[in-house]
């Protein structure tokens, strides 16, 4: 399901109004990931850790294979053991985030509560307050937020730049050839489940980048249960690729089989690159997705 | 037409398209079923799999089989079967309907009309003209007019039985005069009337005649009576058979007014008798009441007996002026008043007090002189309430000067002093006639007996009001009855005495009959033709052919002799007539009448039933189950195709299913029971519905609005507000009710004030806004909002209200507020009052910390100044410049503070303890 006219301009203008309220506040689209970044905040206690940076995080006491240069005598001096003197980590990193807008996002089954696209825009946004909240830097790849900034304004952009669709959306996405930082992190959101060969090239070439990322592969749970039976031509989302099957039901072991494969080579592809993968269903609960996102973007650096 | 067994074609032609079956059968064959199309991301895993089964690809027989009889059904439809189809009746030529419309038609006056409705469309179809004729009402003068029968159908509708007997000998010469010709259907009543064989005759002339009868026993009642203490009534039948006994029940209006059933009698034919008695043993009270008898159950006007004068029994109190010895019985003032009236009036003799204690229809002062004191009073408004008073004079009137002077309201003119004595041995002159009766006298139309001579009376005082007082004058127009209404009632002076002192009126048949002109005595019989003449007597109500009483229209009045001489007719149908005070019945059966069953027909006659073979058309059932198959095919369809699965397809059925067993209040309730569970699973607010549009929109908008801020900044997170219809939802499952007072907002009924009474004692809170703190003046002081607001109030359970006070929990739930402003921000807000508590020193505000008020009672428009469209700007404006703005802010902050104080109660309160807890903790 597409954003309809009504509401593109409706979210246009509230987005406008609030970006000239003097207070601030953010609009709504951001208001809901702002929330829900704020159930993950809770349970996770942000960077606080010893890293590099200039505020003082701690003494410790030194141990074998220190660098003696980073020994603290005049904290040494006040005792018998030897201090080093710790920073808190306070290092920007970028986080480049690909928000697939392809017309396939749009598809929303019979029971789903969500569009694939609408559940990936809040898991980016609510990611990037996060990260913004942290101090990092993000990108909305393929956007006007492209270069990597921190700060609300890089947020609102992103929300601007997630609430208008792009004009002529491909029937399958697969991530641009973007510039990526070198040592960066990369978080796509997709169904991929366009033609094998333009999806994983673009995802080689991030990989290739010397990027460590995460794949979350945000699909409808009746992709997963293929539900449908009788005499069916299926058709992509913006009907460039059709197929027509006498009963569809025989089909569903079959179609289960090919996506257990895709999603195996995904795998395969991911662990190949140092990357991880989740794979996320509009059903559930976002905030599990998000609470795993956030560890593993942590747990990569 | 195509016959085949009881079933006909109207359309037989159409019965070849059966040939085509054949053909759509190999044709639904070879159309496999279209597929189902669906937008699938998933479609590029599917490319390159191969079907492992194949749909079949032709339709399975039994859909075919459905097809195919759905498509016959239609076929067959279309072809307009008819079960039991009418034939044409085979006659020729003109065709006279004869009904006997009288009386004895009614009961089974339905059944009448079927059959002659089917006998019109028997001769419509073949094609014969044909009369209607109704023997009850009057013949056209220019013999039977034959038309198509279309055009009598159109008529029969306003056909109906008439409330007399059918006139046969009427129409015996009418059709003789008519050209021969005609076949004659005659659907007879049964009852004999003169004039039948005549009539036969007159039919037989004319051509085939077809008689139908009903076979029904007629029951007719004969004009009550009054014998031996009780009222009478004859019930009459036509068959000699034995049958059950009957109910005759008596009608009249009881002291309200209202017609209620007064007696019943339990009435049986002995054997075979044909006639018998019914009986009524009635009190005074219930008797005079009695305004009809009626046999329930039939409808007809013979089986109503209507009363009249003749059943009442009046009440009349006598009073005379002085005692009179034993022996003077002959000179006594009452005697011939009491021979006058005892046979047909109840009589009271007592003092004048307790003879108005007993409520007497009639007073008869004879020769009484002054009444004075209570006596009077009481005699007075019981006039005025509609009592007959009536003086004799006499020598004690003509001595106590009483209405000489002046106008007595007990006397219907002014007295002179003395009377007069003519024809007496010191007088000259001889004693005086009566004048004939004016027209407009009640006594118009007596005889006047020779031998009646006035010779004294008391004279009447010339006055320009004194002619249309009199009632009754000497020769020489002196005045002899006077009479004058007074409220309600009348007074009437004879000016002569009641015994034969002054006169011999007293002596003669005259003197009745002018007191029963006056309605004092009932007539005890039938009345006879001599009584009633000389007056034309008014239709007041009269009897339809079912026995019910209906106003007359446009029925001229009726010569008094031919009330009791004619039977009822066209132009004097069976009613109640009037003629001044007294009320005459007409009735269809005098006592000692008799009804007959109709005498055997002549030979030749053909008999036919009544009852109507109904043809049936079956294209309306063959088309319903022509569209039921295809219903069933569409199923069947959908089925085959893989789409009858999903929830969508299950709702639907279970949807249907309600439908079909009749539960259709099951959406009704699914949609409350939806509204309920968004109510509860999330936190909504909430408003009253006024039924006015823009008050209703701005609500919504407002609690939008405010819904928004709430999300904003605090942790209250509303869903989309609802509207709530006090009627028909459950208010238990909202926190809060904002109520915009309207002046056109309808009371709530008796149920929606229990469940907002609930409501509000189960801890929810309603803010009434008037809106209208712009017209200046205080909260409730007389706007029309304010008044509207007082009338919806007045069934709320709402506890004493003071205006807000400072230290209010309202001011400090959420930001600290000063005043609760909304568009306006001058009048006070009223909740519900502190219990007295004593403010303490140094700390900020009281110790109050007990329940929520209920409700809170503002003017200040705050939906108003909440209100945001849907593209989120303000719908109103609020004040001017950025003094607005802040109005506008701190009008948030206090919906902001209402609901925390709804979600929270007296939390903030509590907060005044915290210093007391912690120490208590801590140490």
């Amino acid at each position: 399901m597409s954003l309809s006219a009504e509401d593109k301009a409706r979210a246009a203008v509230l987005l406008r109004r609030d970006s000239e309220k003097i207070s601030g506040s953010l609009p709504p689209l951001l208001a809901e990931a702002d929330r829900l970044a704020m159930t993950v905040a809770m349970g996770v206690h942000g960077r606080k850790r010893a890293g590099i940076g200039e505020t003082f995080w701690q003494y410790r006491q030194a141990m074998p294979g220190d660098v003696a240069t980073s020994v603290d005598w005049r904290r040494s001096g006040r005792s018998d053991n030897l201090y080093i003197r710790e920073m808190e980590w306070e290092a920007a990193q970028t986080v480049s985030i690909w928000a697939d807008d392809s017309a396939a996002m749009d598809y929303k089954g019979p029971s789903a509560p969500r569009t694939k696209r609408e559940r990936t825009v809040l898991l980016t946004l609510a990611l990037s307050v996060l990260l913004v909240k942290a101090g990092e830097r993000v990108s909305l790849l393929g956007s006007d937020a492209a270069q990597p900034r921190t700060g609300e304004n890089q947020l609102r952009r992103m929300a601007m730049a997630l609430a208008e669709p792009r004009p002529d959306r491909p029937d399958f996405g697969a991530p641009p050839q973007a510039k990526f930082q070198s040592s960066g992190r990369a978080v796509f959101f997709s169904d991929f489940m366009g033609a094998r060969d333009e999806v994983f090239p673009a995802l080689m070439h991030a990989a290739d980048r010397n990027v460590a990322g995460c794949f979350v592969q945000v699909v409808d749970e009746s992709e997963e249960e293929f539900p449908f039976d009788g005499r069916t031509v299926f058709q992509s989302m913006a009907g460039t690729v059709q197929f027509e099957t006498q009963r569809a039901r025989a089909l569903r072991a079959a179609y289960r089989d090919k996506l257990a494969e895709r999603r195996e080579a995904l795998e395969t592809m991911a662990r190949r690159t140092g990357w991880r993968c989740l794979i996320h269903r509009t059903s559930e609960s976002p905030r599990t997705a998000l609470l795993w996102l956030y560890m593993a973007i942590g747990g990569l650096r | 037409m195509l016959t085949v067994g009881p079933l006909a074609f109207l359309a037989p032609l159409l019965l070849l398209a059966l040939v085509a079956l054949p053909i759509l059968w190999w044709l639904l064959r070879a159309v496999p079923p279209a597929p189902a199309k669906r937008a699938f991301p998933g479609v590029r895993l599917l490319l390159g799999l191969q079907d492992p089964e194949r749909m079949p690809e032709k339709t399975p027989w039994w859909l075919l089989a459905l097809r195919i009889a759905a498509i016959a059904a239609a076929i067959l439809a279309f072809a307009n079967p008819v079960f039991n189809p009418e034939t044409d009746d085979g006659g020729t030529g003109p065709l006279l309907i004869v009904l006997d419309g009288g009386w004895a038609s009614a009961p089974a006056w339905a059944e009448r009309e079927a059959r002659v409705a089917d006998l019109l469309d028997a001769a419509g179809r073949s094609g014969r003209p044909v009369s209607l004729l109704n023997l009850a009402e009057p013949l056209s003068e220019d013999g039977p007019a034959f038309r198509d029968a279309a055009d009598w159908a159109a008529r029969l509708v306003a056909l109906e039985p008439q409330a007399w007997s059918p006139d046969r000998a009427g129409a015996a010469d009418w059709l003789a005069e008519a050209s021969a010709g005609f076949d004659t259907i005659w659907l007879t009543d049964g009852v004999a009337t003169p004039g039948d064989e005549a009539f036969a005759a007159a039919l037989a002339a004319a051509g085939d005649v077809t008689v139908i009868r009903d076979g029904l026993d007629r029951v007719a009642l004969t004009a009550p009576r009054f014998a031996d203490g009780a009222v009478r009534a004859d019930l009459l039948r036509t068959e000699a058979t034995p049958r059950p006994s009957l109910r005759v029940t008596a009608f009249g209006p009881d002291p309200n007014g209202i017609e209620r059933v007064l007696g019943e009698a339990r009435v049986m034919f002995e054997g075979t008798g044909t006639e018998t008695e019914a009986l009524f043993d009635l009190p005074v009270e219930l008797r005079n009441r009695v305004t009809r008898l009626a046999v329930p159950g039939v409808r007809s006007a013979g089986a109503v007996a209507l009363t009249d004068d003749g059943l009442k029994r009046r009440k009349v109190g006598l009073l005379a002026g002085g005692q009179e010895g034993e022996g003077a019985r002959l000179v006594s003032a009452l005697f011939y008043l009491e021979r006058a009236l005892e046979p047909s009036a109840d009589l009271i003799v007592a003092p004048l007090m307790d003879i108005l204690l007993a409520a007497p229809d009639v007073i008869i002062l004879a020769d009484v002189g002054t009444l004075a004191g209570p006596e009077r009073d009481a005699l007075l408004s019981w006039i005025e309430g509609g009592g007959l008073l009536i003086r004799f004079a006499g020598p004690r009137l003509a001595r106590s000067g009483e209405g000489q002077l002046e106008d007595d309201p007990l006397l219907p003119v002014r007295l002179r002093a003395g009377g007069r004595t003519v024809g007496g041995t010191m007088s000259w002159g001889a004693p005086k006639r009566l004048r004939p009766f004016p027209d407009a006298s009640p006594f118009a139309g007596l005889e006047l007996p020779a031998d009646v001579a006035i010779s004294s009376q008391v004279m009447a005082q010339p006055d320009p009001n004194l002619p249309e007082r009199v009632i009754a004058a000497l020769e020489d127009g002196t005045p002899l009855v006077t009479g004058r209404a007074q409220g309600d009632g009348r007074v009437v002076l004879f000016h002569v005495t009641a015994n034969a002192e002054w006169s011999s009126l007293p002596l003669s048949g005259l003197f009745v009959e002018m007191l029963e002109r006056l309605a004092v005595s009932a007539r005890g019989a039938q009345p006879d033709a001599g009584e009633l003449a000389g007056q034309t007597w008014v239709p007041v109500a009269v009897l339809d052919g079912f026995g019910e009483l209906r106003e007359p229209e446009l029925l001229p009045g009726v010569d008094g002799a031919r009330l009791v001489s004619e039977a009822p007719g066209p132009d004097m149908p069976p009613g109640i007539y009037a003629a001044g005070e007294r009320r005459v019945a007409v009735n269809l059966f005098a006592p000692g009448d008799g009804i007959r069953p109709l005498e055997p027909l002549p030979d030749g006659f053909q008999e036919d039933s009544m009852t109507v073979v109904e043809e049936t058309f079956l294209k309306p059932w063959l088309l319903a189950a022509a569209l039921i198959a295809l219903m069933v095919d569409i199923l069947a369809t959908l089925w085959l195709a893989g789409r009858l699965s999903g929830p969508r397809v299950t709702q639907g059925a279970a949807l249907l299913l309600a439908a079909g067993l009749g539960l259709s209040a099951a959406p009704a309730d699914a949609e409350g029971d939806d509204l309920a569970l968004y109510a509860t699973t999330s936190t909504v607010l909430a408003y009253v519905e006024t039924g006015n549009a823009r008050i209703d929109d701005v609500s919504r908008a407002g609690l939008l609005g405010l819904s928004g801020v709430l999300s904003r900044r605090t942790a209250i997170e509303p869903g989309e507000p609802v509207a709530v219809d006090l009627e028909s939802q459950e208010l238990s499952v909202f926190p809060f009710l904002y109520w915009p007072i309207s002046e056109t907002q309808p009371l709530p009924s008796d149920a929606a004030y229990g469940k907002l009474n609930a409501f509000l004692r189960s801890g929810g809170m309603i803010l009434f806004d008037t809106r209208d703190a712009n017209l200046g003046g205080r909260l409730g002081a007389g706007t029309p909002n304010g008044r509207a607001l007082q009338r919806l109030a007045a069934k709320l359970d709402i506890p004493p209200l003071e205006p807000a006070p400072d230290d209010h929990v309202l001011t400090r739930t959420f930001y600290l507020l000063q005043d609760f402003p909304g568009r306006y921000a001058n009048t006070d807000v009223w909740v519900e009052a502190a219990p007295d508590v004593e403010e303490v020193e140094g700390m900020p505000f009281r110790n109050l910390n007990d329940g929520v008020t209920p409700v809170v009672i503002g003017a200040n428009d705050w939906a108003g100044a909440w209100a945001v469209s849907n593209s989120g700007q303000y719908m109103l404006p609020v004040g001017r410049g950025t003094g607005g703005g802040r109005q506008r802010e701190i009008a948030y902050r206090f919906g902001v503070n209402l609901i925390m104080h709804v979600m929270t109660g007296n939390y903030k309160s509590d907060q005044v303890h915290v210093p007391a807890l912690l120490e208590r903790l801590g140490n």
